[in-house]
C-alpha cells in the first residue's frame, strides 16, 4: 500500500499527462460522433421511414425493429454468409500479407523498390475504381480474364459469365478485396519487422536455430501487436463491407442469394427509406463483429499493457 | 517500404547466399506482376482508341496510344477544381490526424490511467460501425453547424474516422518498441517524456508513416460521406468527380473513367515516394543503435 | 519537454475549433435558389438548355442567383434524404418517374395543383408521364422529358439478308433467323438483349394484355401469373432464345449494348433512342432505327416509357421554385429538349420521329409508394433470370414473382 503522498501541482501535472493528451481526439470525436452515435441508438427503437423523417417525429416503438429484424430468417442467412465470407477473406488477407513482408526483407534492393512500389499501386486505387477495372476485367463480352484463361488452355472461357452464381460472385468479390487488403497488411508488417532487434536475430542464429524458429521466437512476438490489430481492424472491415460487393456485382443482380451484412443494412434500412430498421441493423452490427473479434480485442487490451 | 542504405550485412548472409537472393528476387518479381496487373490494365485502357477498348479481343498494348481520354477526363466540368479540393481535405485531415493520433497513442502506451481501456475500447467500437447507419445523423450534425457542402465539414468528418484506426494503430507500433532501449536512455536523466521523443520516435517512424500512408490513401478514397455532404460540384472531391463518369443514364466512357483514375492515382504514388526515405532513415538508426 | 507537448495539444485543439468555426456554404440565402438536375442536363449539348432557362428566369427575378447542382442517379435519393432531414432540400429537384410515387406518398413535396394553369402546356401535357406526377388527387410533379425503347439496326446486314423494316413480332424473329444464318461469328446476337432487361420482358407482357401489379381496393396485387403475363413471358423466353446470344443473367448495362453493336457483334439492339450516339465510327454510317412491332401487325409493341418529373420539395420558396420549372419547361426550352432527341412533355411539340412514334404506346410501372423496394430488390430480374436459365419453369417464376411483389408493395 502506497504512501500518501503530498499534494503537488508538480505531481498534479504529472498525472494529468496522459489526460491531456488524449483530450484533442476525444473533442474531435466527440464533437462530430457524439450526436450521431446517439441518434443512432435512439432510432434503432423507432419507426423512422420517409414520412418520419420529413415530419423531423418518430414514434417510439421499443424493441419491435430489433424482433423483427431477428425475426427475419433472411437475417439470419445473410449473417452465417457474412461470417464464412470475412473467414476467408481475413484468413488470406493475413496470410498472404504477412508472406509476402518477409519475402520483402530478402528481397534484393531493387525488386524490394519494385514491389513496394507495386504494393502502393495496388494500395492507391480507391476502391470504386478498382471495382471498373476489375468488372472491367471480368466481363462477360470482352474480359481479358476469360482471354488469358483461354489462351493458357485452362479451358475455353470465351465470354463465361465470372457473376452466373452467387458462389462466383462472392468469390469475385473475395479476389477483389483480398487484392486491395494485402498492401496495407504487408507494408505495416514490414514496418514492425524493422523494429526485430538485429542483435537478436543474430544471436539466434549463432545458436542455430533455423528460419521458422527464428519466426516463432523473435520475430512473431515483436510484431504480435501489429498483426493482432491488422487482424481486428480486417474482421471489422470484412465483416462490413459494402462497396464492393454492391458495385462489382452490381445493383442489378443483388438478391437475396448473395446478400453480405454491409449490402443487406443499406439496402433493407437505407434503400427503403427504413432508418429505424437501418439503425436497428447497425446495432446488431456492431454487437456481432464485436463478439467475433472480442479475442483479438481482449489481447490487444490486455496483455499489451504499459508498464 | 525501401530503404536505400540499409543492406544487411554480407556476413548475416552465408547461408545460400546469390542463389537464395535471385530466387526470391523472381518470386517476387511475379508477385510483382499479378499484383500489379489490374492497375496496368487500367492505365493501358486508359491510352487505347475506343475501337480497341470495346474489342472483343483485348490487346495488351495499344500500338496506337492516345492522348484523347486524358484530354476528355481533364475537360471534364471542374477536373482542378476538384483535385485542389482533395488535396486540401486530406492534407489538412491526415496531418491533423496523425498529430492528434499520436498524442493520445503515446497516451495509452506509456501511461497507465483510469479510463484507458474504455477508450480503446470506444475506438474500436467507432470503427465497427458501419459507416452507412451514421450518414444522415451525420448530415444533420453538419448542417447545424453550417458545414454541409463545405470542405470543413469533410475535414472533420474524415478527421473522426480516420482517429480511431490511427491511434490503435500507433499505440501497437509504440507498444512494439524494447523497453530496454527507453530505459538506457533515461539513465541519461532525461525525463521519461524527454527519453521517449528524442531517442524512440526515430524508431516508431516507420509505424508513423505507414499509419500516415494509410490515413491517406483512406481519406483519398472514401467516397460516401463526401458525395453526401457535398453537393456542389466546385466543392467535389476526386472520387465523387469519378463516380460522375458512372452516374448518367447516358453512355459511359470507359476510355476517359480509367484515364482519370489514372490521373487521380498519381499523388498518392507521389506522396509516397516522398515518404519512403523517411522509413529509410529510421532503419538506418534502429540498425546503429541495435 | 513535457510543456511543450502540452502546449502543442492545447494548441492543435485550439486550431481545430477556429477551423470549425469558419463555415463556409450551407444553407442558401433568400436571394438564391438550388436546382438538382441530373447529371445527364450537363451534357455538351443540353446544358446551353439550362443555362437559357436560368436567363429567363434572372429576367424575371434579377437579384435571385440559380445554383443548378448536378447529381448521378446513383446516389440522388440518398442525398435528397439527408438533405431533408438537414433541412436544406433543393428548391427545384428532377426525379424519375418511377421515383416519384414513394416521396410523394411521404409528403416530400408541396402541392402544385394550384398553379397547375399557369405552366407551359399544361393542358397537353404527355398522358403517361403526367400520371406519375400525381398522387392523391393533386399535382406534385412537373413533367420533363421522356424516353422510350426502339430497335436500333444494321442497316447494311438487313440489306443484305434481303429484310425489310419488320411490322409485326413475327416479322422481327423471321428476320433474326435470317440474320443468324448470314452472320456465324461466335456471339453474334441478331438481335442484342440482355437476359433481365425487364424493360423489354414488360413490354411483351403488356402486348399480349398482362400488367405487373393490380390495385384491388386499396391492396395491391401482384398479377403476373395471369394466363396473359405467362403468355407474354413464354414469348419472351422464345424470342430471346431465337435473337440473343447475351448473358442470360445479366442487365443491360452490363455489357452497354451499344458496345456490342460496335463491335459488330449485334445485328440490331433493343434500347433508348440515344444509342445512336456509340455504335462506333465503323457502324455510324450504316444504323437506322425502327418502332419494336407488336405481336398484332400494323402495331407497336408497348414500351416503357421512361422519364423525368419536375418537384418542389417541402420547405422551400415555392414560387421561385416554380418560376425556374416554368422557364425550364416552356415550349422554347421543349423544342431544344426535342432536338437533341428527347421526347418533350406535351403532345402538342410531338413529331414523328422513330423515339416519338414508340411512345405512343406505352407501359408503366404499379405507382406504389413502395415499388421503389420491388426495383432495388431485382424481383423482375431474378425471374427473367431463373426462366430463360430454365432453372424454374415460366409458371413457377411467375408465381413465385407475383407473391414476392405483392408482399413487397403491400408492406
Amino acid at each position: 500500500m502506497a504512501r500518501r503522498r503530498p499534494f503537488s501541482l508538480r505531481r498534479l501535472a504529472s498525472a494529468s499527462v496522459p489526460y491531456l493528451l488524449v483530450a484533442p481526439v476525444v473533442v474531435a470525436i466527440g464533437a462530430i460522433l457524439g450526436y450521431p452515435l446517439y441518434r443512432l441508438v435512439t432510432l434503432s427503437f423507432q419507426r423512422y421511414g420517409l414520412p418520419e423523417l420529413i415530419q423531423r417525429q418518430g414514434d417510439w416503438i421499443g424493441l419491435d425493429n430489433y424482433r423483427s429484424v431477428l425475426g427475419d430468417s433472411l437475417f439470419w442467412d445473410v449473417l452465417l454468409r457474412t461470417v464464412i465470407f470475412t473467414v476467408a477473406n481475413v484468413g488470406l488477407t493475413m496470410a498472404l500479407g504477412t508472406l509476402i513482408a518477409l519475402l520483402l526483407v530478402q528481397l534484393s534492393a531493387p525488386v524490394r523498390v519494385l514491389l513496394t512500389t507495386g504494393l502502393v499501386l495496388v494500395w492507391a486505387m480507391p476502391a470504386v475504381v478498382a471495382v471498373q477495372v476489375w468488372y472491367w476485367m471480368t466481363n462477360f463480352q470482352n474480359g481479358v480474364l476469360n482471354h488469358i484463361l483461354t489462351q493458357l488452355h485452362v479451358g475455353d472461357f470465351f465470354q463465361h459469365d465470372w457473376y452466373a452464381s452467387p458462389l462466383s460472385q462472392l468469390s469475385m468479390v473475395t479476389l477483389l478485396i483480398v487484392w486491395g487488403a494485402i498492401p496495407f497488411v504487408a507494408v505495416a508488417t514490414y514496418a514492425g519487422l524493422a523494429q526485430v532487434p538485429r542483435e537478436l536475430v543474430e544471436a539466434a542464429h549463432m545458436d542455430g536455430a533455423g528460419p521458422v524458429r527464428v519466426f516463432r521466437d523473435v520475430t512473431f512476438p515483436t510484431i504480435k501487436p501489429i498483426l493482432l490489430i491488422l487482424t481486428s481492424l480486417s474482421i471489422i472491415w470484412d465483416f462490413g463491407v459494402f462497396a464492393q460487393p454492391y458495385l462489382l456485382i452490381g445493383a442489378s443482380h443483388m438478391n437475396e442469394s448473395n446478400y453480405l451484412m454491409g449490402v443487406y443494412v443499406y439496402l433493407e434500412g437505407y434503400a427503403h427509406s427504413d432508418f429505424g430498421r437501418g439503425a436497428a441493423i447497425s446495432v446488431l452490427m456492431l454487437l456481432i463483429v464485436a463478439a467475433l473479434s472480442v479475442v483479438y480485442v481482449r489481447r490487444m487490451v490486455r496483455v499489451e499493457e504499459p508498464a | 517500404m525501401s530503404s536505400v542504405s540499409a543492406a544487411p550485412a554480407p556476413r548475416r548472409r552465408r547461408r545460400g547466399g546469390l542463389l537464395r537472393r535471385r530466387a526470391w528476387d523472381l518470386v517476387g518479381l511475379a508477385l510483382f506482376v499479378v499484383l500489379v496487373f489490374p492497375v496496368f490494365w487500367m492505365i493501358s485502357t486508359a491510352f487505347k482508341p475506343d475501337d480497341e477498348i470495346n474489342a472483343l479481343t483485348p490487346t495488351w498494348i495499344t500500338t496506337s496510344p492516345t492522348l484523347d481520354h486524358f484530354r476528355d477526363a481533364m475537360a471534364r466540368p471542374y477536373f482542378w477544381d476538384t483535385v485542389q479540393n482533395t488535396l486540401i481535405v486530406v492534407g489538412v485531415a491526415v496531418s491533423a490526424s496523425i498529430v492528434l493520433a499520436f498524442l493520445a497513442a503515446v497516451a495509452l502506451a506509456k501511461y497507465r490511467f483510469t479510463g484507458s481501456r474504455l477508450f480503446v475500447v470506444l475506438m474500436l467500437g467507432i470503427l465497427m460501425l458501419p459507416p452507412v447507419g451514421l450518414i444522415i445523423p451525420l448530415y444533420v450534425v453538419l448542417a447545424r453547424y453550417g458545414l454541409t457542402n463545405a470542405l470543413t465539414g469533410v475535414i472533420l468528418t474524415y478527421l473522426t474516422f480516420t482517429l480511431p484506426f490511427a491511434v490503435l494503430t500507433l499505440r501497437s507500433f509504440i507498444l512494439g518498441i524494447p523497453r530496454e532501449l527507453e530505459e538506457a536512455a533515461m539513465v541519461d536523466g532525461s525525463s521519461r517524456l524527454g527519453a521517449f521523443v528524442r531517442i524512440l520516435l526515430p524508431l516508431v517512424a516507420p509505424g508513423l508513416v505507414a499509419t500516415s500512408v494509410f490515413a491517406f490513401i483512406t481519406a483519398w478514397n472514401e467516397y460516401i460521406f463526401a458525395s453526401v455532404i457535398l453537393t456542389d460540384q466546385a466543392n467535389h472531391t476526386t472520387t465523387v468527380w469519378l463516380s460522375y463518369f458512372l452516374g448518367t443514364s447516358r453512355n459511359v466512357d470507359w476510355g476517359a473513367l480509367m484515364a482519370a483514375s489514372t490521373l487521380t492515382a498519381i499523388p498518392v504514388i507521389a506522396f509516397f515516394l516522398l515518404v519512403q526515405r523517411r522509413i529509410a532513415f529510421g532503419l538506418t538508426s534502429g540498425a546503429v543503435r541495435g | 519537454m513535457r510543456a511543450r507537448i502540452i502546449v502543442a495539444a492545447v494548441l492543435v485543439g485550439a486550431a481545430l475549433a477556429v477551423v470549425a468555426s469558419t463555415a463556409s456554404g450551407g444553407t442558401a440565402a433568400s436571394n438564391s435558389i438550388t436546382v438538382w438536375l441530373q447529371v445527364d442536363a450537363q451534357a455538351t449539348n443540353w446544358e446551353p438548355i439550362v443555362k437559357a432557362a436560368n436567363a429567363a428566369f434572372q429576367r424575371e427575378h434579377p437579384g435571385v442567383a440559380v445554383n443548378v447542382q448536378y447529381q448521378t442517379w446513383g446516389n440522388h435519393l440518398q442525398k435528397f434524404d439527408a438533405a431533408l432531414a438537414g433541412g436544406n432540400a433543393p428548391d427545384v429537384i428532377e426525379m424519375g418517374n418511377t421515383e416519384m410515387t414513394k416521396y410523394m406518398a411521404a409528403g416530400a413535396f408541396q402541392d402544385i395543383s394550384s398553379d397547375r394553369s399557369s405552366i407551359p402546356n399544361s393542358g397537353t401535357w404527355l398522358a403517361g408521364l403526367a400520371a406519375a406526377g400525381r398522387f392523391g388527387g393533386k399535382l406534385y410533379g412537373v413533367p420533363y422529358y421522356a424516353g422510350s425503347r426502339v430497335v436500333t439496326y444494321r442497316t447494311d446486314l438487313f440489306r443484305k439478308a434481303g429484310l425489310k423494316v419488320p411490322t409485326s413480332l413475327a416479322q422481327l424473329t423471321a428476320a433474326a433467323k435470317k440474320l443468324n444464318s448470314q452472320n456465324s461469328a461466335k456471339g453474334f446476337s441478331p438481335i442484342y438483349i440482355a437476359g433481365t432487361d425487364w424493360y423489354v420482358a414488360m413490354s411483351f407482357v403488356a402486348d399480349y394484355g398482362g400488367t405487373i401489379a393490380r390495385q384491388v381496393s386499396g391492396k395491391w396485387k401482384g398479377t403476373l401469373a395471369s394466363p396473359q403475363a405467362i403468355a407474354g413471358l413464354t414469348a419472351y423466353k422464345n424470342f430471346f432464345g431465337a435473337v440473343s446470344k447475351a448473358s442470360k443473367t445479366t442487365d443491360e448495362t452490363r455489357p452497354n449494348p451499344y458496345d456490342v453493336y460496335a463491335q459488330g457483334q449485334a445485328g440490331s439492339m433493343i434500347g433508348p433512342g440515344w444509342f445512336s450516339c456509340c455504335v462506333g465510327d465503323k457502324y455510324k454510317a450504316t444504323t437506322g432505327q425502327f418502332v419494336m412491332p407488336s405481336r398484332l401487325k400494323g402495331q407497336p409493341m408497348p414500351g416503357f416509357l421512361g422519364g423525368s418529373l419536375l418537384a418542389v420539395p417541402i420547405g422551400t420558396n415555392k414560387s421561385l421554385a416554380l418560376d425556374w420549372v416554368k422557364a425550364y419547361t416552356s415550349t422554347q426550352s421543349m423544342t431544344s429538349l426535342r432536338s437533341i432527341g428527347n421526347i418533350p412533355n406535351t403532345t402538342s411539340l410531338l413529331g414523328s420521329s422513330v423515339n416519338e412514334r414508340a411512345a405512343q404506346k406505352s407501359w408503366f410501372v404499379p405507382t406504389a409508394k413502395n415499388w421503389v423496394n420491388v426495383e432495388n430488390g431485382n424481383i423482375l430480374r431474378n425471374m427473367l433470370a431463373q426462366i430463360l436459365t430454365g432453372r424454374l419453369s415460366v409458371k413457377q417464376a411467375a408465381q413465385s414473382a407475383s407473391d414476392n411483389i405483392t408482399s413487397v408493395l403491400n408492406a
